[in-house]
């Protein structure tokens, strides 16, 4: 009985201390759109441009949070960012001045 | 009194005269000119270039701080019309030169980017004066 008594705040010490899980998120490029509007994510986690078109596309923040310029990439092709720190990243394509979507990082 | 008639003859054989002179040049319509040309072509820059070069050109927009090299500066362009058309159409990665600038030859059409050399052109020539 002690033993368990020892062991579950160990338990919990080590779970709370593992860093939260990293998740991907894919948000595809189709008809000259993002394929959603905003993306919910946390610091840690990828966010991968999936090329759905059949033309190039270039996606690129210059937002505070994160800047990144990914290049022009065809169809099929897929790059990606890794979100660094908390803050709102407004991202657009370079090629197509009305493609534009968020993406809101929190801890 | 009798003159009267023969003025008018005279003003309308003037008239003849001057239309058959604006027959003779062809004048070009106004969408074919190369002024239209200019400004059609300083439409798809500020679409689609500013960004990286600058409302004036200059390599300045408001993405160039995250590029090195820098976008260029295309009032100080050493290069001509046909060397701009193919940067243009194949992105700086297919001339050899820097990957940030994207290839255009599927977005713009042929027309496009006739236009968008002729507005540079104009650029060059006006960085050049103001400098």
């Amino acid at each position: 009985m002690n033993r368990i008594r020892l062991l579950i705040p160990a338990a919990l010490a080590v779970t709370f201390a593992l860093p939260a899980h990293a998740d991907n998120h894919t948000v595809s490029q189709v008809k000259k759109s993002f394929s959603v509007p905003v993306v919910k994510a946390k610091v840690g986690d990828t966010i991968e441009f999936r090329n759905d078109d059949d033309f190039a596309h270039n996606v690129f923040s210059l937002s505070d949070a994160q800047s990144f310029d990914l290049g022009s990439y065809k169809k099929g092709e897929v790059r990606s960012v890794k979100l660094a720190k908390e803050g709102v990243i407004e991202v657009e394509c370079a090629i197509h001045p009305d493609m534009k979507m968020k993406i809101e990082v929190k801890k | 009194m009798r003159l009267a008639p023969l003025a008018v003859m005279a003003v309308i054989s003037m008239s003849s005269v001057a239309l058959a002179t604006d027959e003779a040049a062809p004048v070009p319509a106004p969408r074919d000119t190369q002024n239209a040309s200019v400004v059609r072509g300083g439409i798809v820059y500020r679409t689609y270039c500013v960004l990286c070069h600058g409302s004036e050109g200059k390599g300045d927009g408001r993405a160039a701080k995250m590029y090195t090299p820098k976008p260029a500066n295309l009032t100080v362009s050493p290069f001509n019309d046909a060397y701009k058309e193919m940067i243009i159409r194949r992105g700086g990665t297919g001339v050899g030169r820097s990957a940030f600038m994207p290839p255009w030859g599927d977005e713009l059409s042929d027309e496009q980017i006739h236009d968008l050399v002729s507005f540079l052109r104009e650029l060059r020539k006006t960085g050049q004066s103001a400098g």
